[in-house]
């Protein structure tokens, strides 16, 4: 009970305490784009957050499905940001070492800019590829219409501020 | 006008001719840019923690006392996010703790923006009126996200008072701020494929002869892809998508080097040589 507790009280930490005024009104599933797809859907997943269901609300698909449009957070009638609860839940399954495809996905991201301080989108795409091997054929359909009009850019920019921007990405973290 | 621009980091590769559009029409309206220096990336959607998201746009904030341009919705509202929450006196030390150059105030502009307002007061820069010419405008859905900034956050309509302003004609595009996928395309091609497929579909269905989109994550789903979701959905498609500042330019008279055309994926040269049909047919 203790841990469940702990669990929410960090949703609510990193998502806003306006989260505990959620009245399930479904709002926010309303407006998904990729509602469609979603299990469980982003309404309930408040819900299992504000129950203290850590490992329901961690490992499931619906927080990779987020495409952080905001949409949810615009129209809900509580003023409750639903897009901020599911970046809450990836920090959190980032810390619970929860794996998969999406995690990995945003651990490379992060990395490129810790490391070059800019991102540099075919080395990326390359890096995931290799984690997720089955993007292979949506990368080439992508390669094919970039490569001639001279858009893929192998090259890496590295800014000077590299070592403040590690210490941004480092010490913020910690709230 | 004299502004610091901050490109972005697709700017370097899939999204250059935004890049190089959006300098082009700058240049053309007197609109001197002064490129950020040494900008980092704004981490786009993939920083879950707000504070380290907040810090890594402040940074670039603090790089000047100019206002920022820039042309990418996701850096725009990135950067607009940020400059909200460091009006918190706790955030703002916590991130200033950490930063370089302190952050004292910025004032972030999106590209959209600063050119409406040089052209609604000088019409006479539009040397090739666009007129007839029947486009979708799409927002995508992070340049109006979160609310306060250039526009209602749902029903914008900035977009269509500029492609007025071009003699064009705007069309009533149901999913104008409907979410492309573009930032999840990566790991969940189907989630993103699924929705970028409807927003072609109904550009179709209205008609549209070209998309005008301003997120550069936007076009990549939407030109980029559009061969690929055709085969997979078995539907011919076929329209153009610019980014608006090349629509602009073309107004402008810029030539398509100038305004980086032949790298969108759908050639929208068909279109531009029917502006000019139209534009001597007129004549």
């Amino acid at each position: 009970m203790a841990a469940n507790e702990n669990f929410k009280g960090e949703v609510l930490r990193l998502a806003g305490q306006e989260v505990l005024t959620c009245i399930q009104c479904g709002t926010c599933s309303a407006s998904c784009p990729t509602a469609h797809l979603m299990n469980p859907s982003i309404r309930r997943l408040v819900k299992l957050c504000l129950e203290g269901k850590k490992e329901e609300a961690l490992r499931n698909e619906t927080i990779w499905l987020c495409t952080s449009c905001q949409l949810c957070t615009v129209r809900c009638p509580r003023g409750i940001r639903p897009k901020a609860v599911v970046a809450a839940l990836k920090e959190l399954a980032e810390q619970e070492k929860v794996k998969g495809k999406d995690q990995a996905y945003e651990e490379l991201f992060q990395k490129q800019i810790k490391d070059f301080g800019r991102i540099a989108e075919t080395p990326l795409s390359g890096e995931f590829l290799l984690v997720f091997p089955q993007g292979a054929l949506q990368s080439l359909e992508m390669g094919l219409e970039l490569v001639p009009k001279g858009k893929i850019n192998l090259g890496v920019e590295k800014i000077k501020g590299r070592e403040e921007v590690k210490r941004i990405m480092e010490e913020l973290c910690k709230g | 006008m004299k502004l610091a621009y901050y490109p972005g980091c697709v700017s370097r590769s899939t999204g250059k001719e935004m890049d190089v559009s959006t300098r082009a029409v700058c240049a053309a309206l007197g609109i001197a840019l002064q490129e950020l220096e040494d900008w980092n990336c704004c981490g786009a959607t993939h920083v879950p923690n707000e504070l380290v998201s907040i810090g890594l746009a402040a940074r670039n904030m603090a790089q000047t006392d100019l206002p920022i341009m820039t042309s990418c919705s996701i850096c725009y509202s990135n950067l607009r996010s940020a400059s909200l929450a460091m009006e918190d006196p706790e955030v703002r030390a916590k991130v200033n703790a950490v930063l370089t150059k302190k952050y004292s105030g910025a004032k972030i502009r999106h590209a959209l923006d600063v050119i409406l307002e040089v052209l609604e007061k000088n019409d006479e820069l539009i040397k090739v009126p666009l007129k007839d010419l029947k486009v979708a405008p799409y927002y995508g859905c992070l340049l109006t996200r979160p609310k306060g900034g250039i526009d209602q956050p749902e029903f914008p309509t900035i977009l269509e008072k500029l492609i007025k302003t071009l003699a064009a004609e705007p069309l009533d595009f149901r999913l104008k701020t409907f979410c492309c996928g573009g930032p999840i395309f990566m790991p969940q091609e189907k989630a993103a494929d699924d929705i970028a497929f409807l927003i072609l579909k109904e550009a179709k269905k209205a008609g549209a002869e070209v998309i005008v989109t301003v997120c550069p994550l936007c076009h990549l789903m939407l030109d980029a892809k559009q061969k690929a979701l055709e085969q997979k959905h078995k539907e011919k498609i076929g329209i153009p998508v610019m980014y608006v500042t090349q629509l602009v330019g073309i107004a402008l008279g810029l030539g398509p080097d100038e305004l980086g055309l032949q790298m969108n994926a759908v050639s929208p040269m068909p279109v531009v040589e029917k502006i000019y049909e139209r534009l001597t047919k007129e004549a």
